[in-house]
């Protein structure tokens, strides 16, 4: 039994989930056709982002190899990006388990009334494999792993209460709340504004987020950021100009070329996500709930878009100090237009985009510092699901890990680490103060 | 001529090709003939004339395009879904 489990899941990913995916869409009663497009939809969308991981790294490893020895600087992790993050969770051999974990705990939750959140955003539900994966491979422990992800659940559940009056105000979208895991970012966040208020002017400065959107609008694009920063890290290696233009011009290619190959992922998820949503919809048929969705429907709001372009020169300024002081190793890259950070901003100044920028500011060296810690573990991921391998020395992260203090503080407190426990419960102790202080947010909202 | 519809997100991945997927089913079961694409929202601006309705999934003050528009959220949230489709599909027969 064991043999044949390890003969099919050394298949890879890219085979043996498609197999999965066509049997679980047969047994959902899923048309013959439908299943099997969806299936393979899935194996095309690993294979291509390995191909495209590969083009990206093949581009810019050379010139990030070429900054480290000109520079000096221990620039050694490179940024890939959510997308080629969530096709290494994937591809994790326990994935699928963090399904039914999501739903069972959300659907429990309900029937307590311990939320008013149905969570029907399946599609986030490799940011639970990813803190699963991340805490087994530090621990050792698959039990461990699957914990972490179910606190991360029932946090996300607990926020998007929390949270929901706050957004209906800011977009005017009844019925709907936010439980991606960025927005548990609110608690750190919401000490930093509140430590604002002690500041006195910062009120008074009014910035038109419409108007400098239109401006900076250019810098949100993943081929106009891909190829600046391409180029700025040939530059930085002594690249002659034509190798700085070619490799500018390639890693723009991967950066527009990943989302691309992300949506497939969806494509072929997509008829399950929506039959599991439905089917969860019709348990709790007559009782109130809000609906739990991915962070996009607040896309809308300039703020969100100005506070992650001015991000960008910050980002790389610190860096590379936080490299001269030995606190960083991340390269910037693929997700330096950095939204998960400027999401959980905008819910906690109401919109602020004064405030925004400078909460985000001083929270962008956690995102770089726990990058930096996590990067070893990410790039073993990706060697041992076979997405990509790279040399010894080199490294591959995600910036945007999405509330990092929580994901770095709940991993090496498990781990039964002294500094893990201290910051977990410190993020506990954030996480109470903003719980009564978003009671307040709400009351007030009642009132409006 | 087939009809194109343009969904939009903050990536152009996940919600938009949630909704994207689910409004392509529903028209195919119905035998209506369009495309249903899911796209960047930060590109928006630049490809919005190439779509003949669009399915905006942020705050209607957010959509200044000039084109046919409806909202996404309902094919999310299954609440009004029926009646933003029927909306749907008389832009498609104009």
């Amino acid at each position: 039994m064991e043999a044949i489990l390890n003969y099919i899941l050394g298949l890879g990913a890219a085979i043996f989930l498609p197999v999965i995916m066509i049997a679980l869409g047969l047994a959902m009663k899923m048309k013959v056709k439908r299943a099997i497009i969806a299936g393979l939809t899935l194996g095309i969308a690993f294979t291509g982002m390995n191909v495209v991981l590969g083009f990206m790294f093949d581009a810019i490893s050379p010139a990030a190899t070429a900054l480290v020895q000109r520079t000096g600087l221990q620039l050694t992790a490179i940024d890939v990006g959510w997308s080629p993050m969530a096709a290494i969770a994937w591809a994790w051999p326990y994935a699928l388990v963090l399904f039914p974990l999501q739903i069972i705990i959300n659907l429990i939750m309900l029937g307590l009334r311990w939320t008013n959140c149905l969570n029907v955003d399946l599609w986030n539900v490799w940011g639970k494999i990813f803190i699963a994966s991340m805490v087994t491979a530090l621990t050792g422990s698959l039990l461990l792993g699957f914990f972490a992800a179910a606190v991360q659940i029932v946090l996300e559940l607990i926020n998007a209460d929390l949270t929901q009056k706050q957004l209906q105000h800011i977009t005017k979208i009844p019925g709907v709340t936010c439980t991606h895991p960025m927005a548990l970012q609110c608690a750190f966040l919401g000490l930093l504004n509140r430590g604002l208020d002690f500041i006195p002017g910062v009120n008074k400065v009014n910035m038109n987020a419409a108007q400098m959107k239109e401006k900076l609008g250019i810098f949100g694009e993943n081929s106009v950021m891909g190829f600046l920063v391409g180029a700025l890290i040939a530059f930085m290696g002594g690249y002659e100009v034509k190798k700085i233009l070619v490799t500018a011009m390639q890693v723009s290619t991967a950066l527009v070329l990943f989302p691309m190959v992300a949506k497939l992922f969806m494509q072929a998820l997509a008829p399950i996500a929506d039959a599991t949503s439905t089917f969860m919809k019709s348990k709790f048929k007559g009782r109130d709930f809000y609906v739990g969705l991915d962070w996009p429907f607040l896309a809308g709001q300039s703020e969100i878009w100005v506070t992650a372009i001015v991000l960008v020169p910050i980002e790389l300024i610190l860096a590379l100090v936080m490299s001269q002081m030995g606190m960083n190793n991340v390269i910037p890259l693929a997700s330096i237009i950095n939204v998960v950070v400027a999401v959980p901003a905008l819910i906690i100044t109401g919109g602020n985009l004064f405030r925004m920028i400078i909460i985000s500011t001083i929270a962008t060296p956690v995102y770089l510092a726990v990058a930096t810690s996590f990067a070893p573990m990410i790039t073993e991921m990706a060697a041992t699901t076979g997405t990509l391998q790279v040399n010894a020395g080199q490294f591959i992260t995600w910036i945007q890990l999405e509330a990092p203090e929580f994901r770095w503080s709940i991993a090496h407190a498990l781990n039964g680490e002294i500094g893990g426990i201290a910051a977990l419960a410190a993020f506990a102790g954030a996480f109470v103060w903003y719980y009564k202080h978003m009671q307040k947010i709400n009351a007030e909202l009642d009132n409006k | 001529m087939m009809k194109k519809i343009f969904v939009a997100c903050g990536s152009g991945v996940a919600t938009s090709q949630t909704v994207a997927s689910k409004i392509g089913n529903m028209c195919e079961d119905e035998g209506l003939n369009v495309s249903v694409e899911a796209v960047d929202i930060k590109s928006l601006e630049s490809i919005i004339d190439q779509c003949d309705i669009y399915v905006s999934i942020v705050s209607t003050g957010a959509n200044n395009w000039n084109i046919p528009t409806i909202s996404g959220i309902p094919f999310l949230t299954g609440m009004g879904m029926e009646e933003e489709f029927e909306k749907l599909k008389q832009f498609i027969a104009q």
